[in-house]
C-alpha cells in the first residue's frame, strides 16, 4: 500500500499529471482512511526530501557526472536495514548477568547448589564450566578423578561445559547425559524422567535403567525426554530453544501453550499460586512473553484478553473462572 | 466547505501526528517482543485511525492522543488472534507512554535528517539514485529525466518511487538507535527489579 501511495505521490508531483489521474487518485483516497493516512506519510517524506537541495554542493562530489549521465561503477545497495530481533538482544544482556563465582573444588569432595522458588543463580565452576540454576532447582557438583559429574537433584538447569580433557557428565533422572569436549545443554526434571535440549556440541544421554536401544546421540538443535515410556528426541528449531531457556532473562515465553500449561509453568516460579477453577478456560491457548515473578501481570493479561475472570481464592492464590 | 475540511484534518494530522512517527515506532516495539505482531504495522494502523479522527479540533495533546490510539490497536490486533497474543498487554502498565513534548527535540534533530536523508541518497543502486537526484535536487521533471537517461517515464517513475520508500523508510526510522538504548534500559530494568525480590 506504501508502494500505491508512494506512486501516486511521484505521480502527482509530475508536473504532465492530467485530470484523469487526480480524479483516480481522489478516487483512490477516498476508499479508506489507511489510504488517506499512507498517503500523507509518502507526500510529507517526498516534501521533506526537497531539503537534500540544501545540500546541492555537496552532492555535487559523487554526482558531478549526473547531468552529463556517465556511467558509474555499481555501488553495493544497501537496501535492508538489520533489524535484530529482541531475542538476540535478551541473549546478549544475559551475558551481562552478574556470575556467582564457586571456590574451586577438590578431589572426591561434593559441593550442592540450590535456589528457592523465584531464584535464579549462576554458579562457575573450578574447570570455568557454568551452572545456570532456574527457580527451585538444586545440583551436587562432584569432581571425582577423572571425571567432572554434577548431579540435577531438582528443577532445571543449563549447563555449560568448558573444553577440557575430563568428560563432563550431568545425571538426571537416572539418566547419564555425557557432553564431549564444549557442550551447552538445558535439563529438566519432569514428574517422570527429564528433558534435555542441545543448545551446543553434543551429548550422549544414556537412561541407565532403559534399554541399551534408548542410547541417544543427540546434537545441537535437538531436544530429547526419557521416562518410564523409553526415550525420544526431535529436532527443535533456535527459537524454540531460545523461547525454552527464556528463564535466563527471567521471562516465560509462551508460543500456543494451554492456559493450563501457562499456570502450571508460573507457578513453579511464584508462592502466590495460579489455579484454574473451571476447566473450560483451561484450553484457551496463549502466545506471548511474561516475567517469571508477576503472576498478576500474566493473570491481568489473561483477563483482558479473554472472557476470564480472577478472583482470590482463601489461601491467597489467584483463581481463574470464565467470566459469565 | 467538506472539502476544506478534510485538507484542515490532513494539514492536523501531517503536522501533529506524522513526527511521531520514530516515537511511535519505538513505543509500538515495546509492544511486540515477540515477533508476532509488527510494529511497523501498529503504527501504520495507528495513522489510519488518527486521520479518521473527525474530533481532531479537541485533540489539546497529539502525542498522547496517538499513545492511546496505539495502545488500543495493539490490543486489537491482539484480540484478532486465533492462538491469542498477550505478550503486550502484559507489559501495559509498565510501558510508559512517548514523551509528550517531542518538538523540540524535532529542531535539533532537523540538521541530522538533513544528513540521514543524504546518506540515505547514497545508498540507493547507481540508476535510481541518478533519477531520483534529478529529481529532486536538481528538479528535473521525470519527463526530462526520462529523455536524458534514456529511459521511459515508467521506469523513471519507478525509480523515483523506490528512492520516495527507501528514503521515507530512514525518516520513519530516525530515531532506531534511541528506542534500541531504551529496550536495553529496559531490560536491565527487568533485572533490577527480579534482583530486589
Amino acid at each position: 500500500m506504501r508502494q500505491a501511495a508512494a506512486l501516486w505521490v511521484v505521480r502527482l508531483d509530475d508536473p504532465s499529471c492530467s485530470d484523469a489521474d487526480r480524479a483516480a487518485f481522489e478516487a483512490w483516497r477516498g476508499e479508506s482512511f489507511e489510504h488517506e493516512a499512507t498517503y500523507e506519510r509518502e507526500a510529507v517524506a517526498w516534501a521533506r526530501i526537497d531539503r537534500v537541495r540544501a545540500l546541492r554542493p555537496g552532492l555535487q562530489r559523487p554526482d558531478a557526472d549526473l547531468l552529463a549521465a556517465t556511467p558509474q561503477p555499481q555501488p553495493q545497495p544497501r537496501l535492508s536495514a538489520l533489524s535484530r530481533s529482541p531475542w538476540a538482544r535478551g541473549l546478549a544482556a544475559s551475558a551481562a548477568m552478574a556470575l556467582l563465582v564457586a571456590g574451586s573444588l577438590s578431589f572426591g569432595t561434593s559441593t550442592a547448589y540450590a535456589t528457592a522458588i523465584g531464584e535464579r543463580r549462576v554458579v562457575v565452576l573450578g574447570d570455568n564450566s557454568r551452572i545456570e540454576l532456574n527457580t527451585d532447582s538444586k545440583v551436587v557438583v562432584r569432581f571425582k578423578r577423572g571425571v567432572r559429574e554434577v548431579k540435577l537433584i531438582k528443577g532445571e538447569a543449563l549447563f555449560d561445559a568448558a573444553p577440557d580433557a575430563r568428560p563432563f557428565v550431568v545425571k538426571a533422572a537416572d539418566a547419564v547425559i555425557a557432553a564431549d569436549g564444549s557442550a551447552e545443554v538445558a535439563v529438566r526434571l519432569r514428574s517422570d524422567g527429564a528433558a534435555v535440549t542441545v543448545k551446543k556440541g553434543a551429548v550422549d544421554v544414556d537412561p541407565v535403567r532403559a534399554d541399551a536401544k534408548d542410547d541417544m546421540r543427540l546434537t545441537a538443535g535437538v531436544a530429547a525426554i526419557y521416562d518410564s515410556r523409553g526415550a525420544r528426541s526431535r529436532v527443535v528449531s533456535n527459537a524454540e530453544i531460545d523461547r525454552s531457556l527464556a528463564w535466563r532473562q527471567g521471562a516465560i515465553a509462551l508460543n500456543g501453550q494451554s492456559l493450563a500449561q501457562a499456570a502450571a509453568e508460573f507457578n513453579r516460579y511464584n508462592h502466590r499460586q495460579i489455579r484454574i477453577a473451571d476447566p473450560s478456560i483451561a484450553h484457551l491457548r496463549l502466545a506471548g512473553y511474561f516475567q517469571t515473578t508477576e503472576p498478576t501481570s500474566f493473570v491481568n493479561a489473561v483477563t483482558s484478553a479473554f472472557p476470564v475472570s480472577a478472583s482470590e481464592g482463601a489461601d491467597g492464590a489467584i483463581r481463574l473462572s470464565r467470566r459469565s | 466547505m467538506m472539502a476544506q475540511d478534510d485538507e484542515d484534518r490532513r494539514a492536523w494530522f501531517r503536522r501533529e501526528i506524522l513526527p511521531l512517527e520514530p516515537d511511535l515506532l519505538a513505543y509500538a516495539r515495546r509492544f511486540c517482543r515477540d515477533g508476532q505482531t509488527d510494529p511497523e504495522d501498529l503504527v501504520h494502523e495507528t495513522f489510519a485511525r488518527a486521520i479518521a479522527c473527525k474530533t481532531w479540533r479537541e485533540i489539546g495533546n497529539p502525542a498522547a492522543f496517538a499513545t492511546r490510539v496505539l495502545r488500543n490497536c495493539a490490543l486489537d490486533a491482539l484480540r484478532r488472534r486465533k492462538v491469542l497474543t498477550i505478550t503486550a498487554v502484559a507489559d501495559f502498565e509498565r510501558i510508559e507512554p512517548i514523551d509528550e513534548a517531542p518538538g523540540a527535540q524535532s529542531i535539533i534533530e532537523s540538521r541530522e535528517e538533513l544528513q540521514a536523508l543524504a546518506d540515505a541518497i547514497a545508498e540507493l543502486p547507481t540508476q535510481c539514485r541518478r533519477v531520483f537526484t534529478l529529481r529532486k535536487v536538481y528538479s528535473l521533471s521525470p519527463d526530462e529525466i526520462a529523455v536524458r537517461l534514456g529511459l521511459s517515464v515508467s521506469t523513471v517513475e519507478k525509480h523515483l518511487v523506490k528512492g520516495l520508500r527507501y528514503c521515507s523508510e530512514k525518516l520513519g526510522r530516525r530515531n532506531e538507535r534511541k528506542s534500541k538504548a531504551d529496550e536495553r534500559r529496559s531490560w536491565s530494568g527487568i533485572r533490577d527489579h527480579d534482583a530486589k525480590r
